[in-house]
């Protein structure tokens, strides 16, 4: 068994998803180099993709999802077009992993790669067809969270990235970074209780459910703070007010747009998240 | 024989040491059969099973892509045609890692002898052969343990393609490699596909230690010949019944 432990960081970065920070060009891509981590997919042209492809990642409770339909409407409106993904949302595997998650029977191995095909199938079939067509690819979590997750759980970080290593390299990561005591309140006032998954329970951190919760989120978060020096994260206060982190994101993405103006007020549809 | 120039590299190369897992500590012991279809395999693990079991010895039988868990996704994926090559190989890790630490990893703890119908090999020379980078599915598979034993049943193309090619129907879409597009001809298609999962396998008799066995030989014969290799690799006192 190769597995190194989670908290000794890796000598050396692994092939592929090498750690330079966010330098950026002049169109504003983080890394600078190549779309790809490490070798592209078979069959893919990366000259091809003019689109962009731009990630907002954070626990449950950051206000990643209120975040990415507010984005997505302002875009429209600023006249590009937009596709969304996220975690569990391939038409291949998506069902089949809220089928796993629902028996708990699952080993934390099966899941990492279930998670990664479902991801790769996302990947090819939503991504790069979007980018290839010039569309803004909003994406609602990334390979970070899987990566985090998966490595909170013993799996090492070196086998990860090796995994995501034909990941495309987004043009910009923002991350929503929140307490795990904020991320527990909000999450508990929206669904009343909180998740097997969400809280960690089968890593059996406590039997508490509070205590598993922020036991666990703070693990995730731990390696979130990695991920972020390595990958070059942006890093928003998620605490702050949801027309304060929009007009943060919006100044950024504006940037690498060439949008000019980032004036934005929600439609009557998605007024309720203006708060 | 078709003349499509096969763009996609099929070479496999050398494990490299850093990435090998080193040989397991367990109590038990991995007994693997690789090769492929057509090439004899299954038959003689088969065979090998029958007298392990009729002796009595501790064994389990494991076999390539049978886990429940991922059943479905797989042949949604199949049925509907919806596997790239990168996804193909994905659930089949997917599910090689639940068999692997479900039934192989805890088995071998508790001291058994674990018979493997295609491993992880399998996965090296047919992903390949697709045209997933080597060095990405090698660590892809690094969480499985090196078995104490491979052997590589090996026959000629035409003799294994004839087999299968003989006593089946229809050859399946993704088991003919016809997602691909190397033939439109099934069993044309099917045979391309064999040759290059069969220049991947024995590129891997050196690196991965494999232990060659011919598959023309008359099947008694070979049984015979893999008993007697067996039981020079591995102490099989460990899991024979314990005599009064």
């Amino acid at each position: 068994m190769k597995r190194s432990p989670t908290q000794s960081a890796p000598a050396a970065p692994p092939n592929g998803l090498s750690g330079k920070p966010s330098k950026k060009g002049k169109n504003g891509r983080a890394g600078g180099g190549s779309r790809f981590y490490g070798v592209p997919l078979p069959g893919v042209e990366p000259g091809e993709l003019s689109g962009s492809l731009i990630v907002v990642e954070g626990t449950d409770g950051s206000g990643r999802s209120t975040q990415i339909a507010l984005l997505t409407e302002w875009l429209e409106s600023e006249g590009f077009a937009v596709q969304t993904m996220g975690l569990r949302r391939s038409f291949l595997v998506g069902e089949d992993i809220d089928a796993l998650l629902a028996e708990n029977a699952v080993t934390r191995l099966t899941l990492a790669l279930m998670y990664g095909t479902d991801f790769f199938d996302q990947l090819e079939r939503r991504i790069l067809p979007a980018l290839r067509s010039g569309l803004i690819v909003l994406a609602d979590r990334y390979i970070f969270t899987l990566i985090a997750r998966a490595a909170v759980r013993g799996i090492g970080r070196d086998y990860l990235h090796g995994l995501y290593e034909f990941a495309l390299r987004p043009d910009l990561t923002f991350w929503l970074n929140v307490r795990p005591e904020v991320a527990f309140d909000r999450e508990f006032k929206k669904s009343q209780t909180i998740s097997y998954w969400e809280s960690g329970r089968d890593m059996s951190l406590s039997n508490d459910l509070f205590q598993s919760f922020i036991r666990y989120q703070s693990l995730v978060k731990g390696e979130f703070e990695y991920l972020s020096k390595r990958h070059g994260f942006l890093k928003l206060d998620g605490e702050k007010s949801v027309p304060e982190v929009n007009r943060h994101l919006r100044q950024r993405i504006a940037l690498h747009l060439g949008i000019r103006g980032t004036r934005y007020k929600p439609s009557h549809a998605l007024a309720h998240l203006w708060r | 024989m078709a003349t499509t120039t096969p763009e996609i590299r099929v070479a496999v190369p050398p494990a490299p040491t850093s990435v090998a897992p080193p040989k397991h500590s367990y109590p038990g012991a991995l007994v693997v059969v690789e090769g492929i279809d057509g090439s004899g395999k299954s038959t003689q693990l088969y065979l090998l099973k029958r007298w392990l079991e009729f002796s009595g010895y501790r064994l389990h039988f494991t076999e390539w892509n049978s886990s429940p868990l991922v059943k479905s996704a797989t042949r949604r994926g199949k049925q509907r045609r919806l596997l790239t090559p990168a996804t193909f190989s994905m659930l089949h890790a997917a599910d090689f890692a639940d068999r692997c630490e479900r039934q192989i990893l805890p088995l071998l703890h508790g001291g058994y002898l674990v018979l493997a119908d295609r491993y992880i090999y399998t996965a090296f020379a047919r992903d390949a052969a697709r045209g997933c980078a080597p060095h990405w599915l090698r660590n892809l598979y690094s969480f499985a343990p090196v078995p104490d034993i491979t052997f590589y049943f090996r026959a000629p193309l035409d003799v294994a393609v004839n087999r299968i090619v003989a006593g089946r129907p229809k050859l399946k879409y993704y088991e003919a490699g016809m997602d691909l597009g190397l033939s439109l001809d099934r069993a044309e298609s099917f045979r391309i596909f064999q040759e290059r999962i069969l220049n991947n396998y024995d590129q891997m008799v050196e690196t991965d230690g494999f232990v060659l066995m011919d598959g023309t030989l008359r099947v008694n014969k070979l049984q015979k010949l893999m008993r007697e290799l067996l039981a020079a690799r591995v102490d099989m006192s460990r899991f024979a019944p314990k005599k009064k």
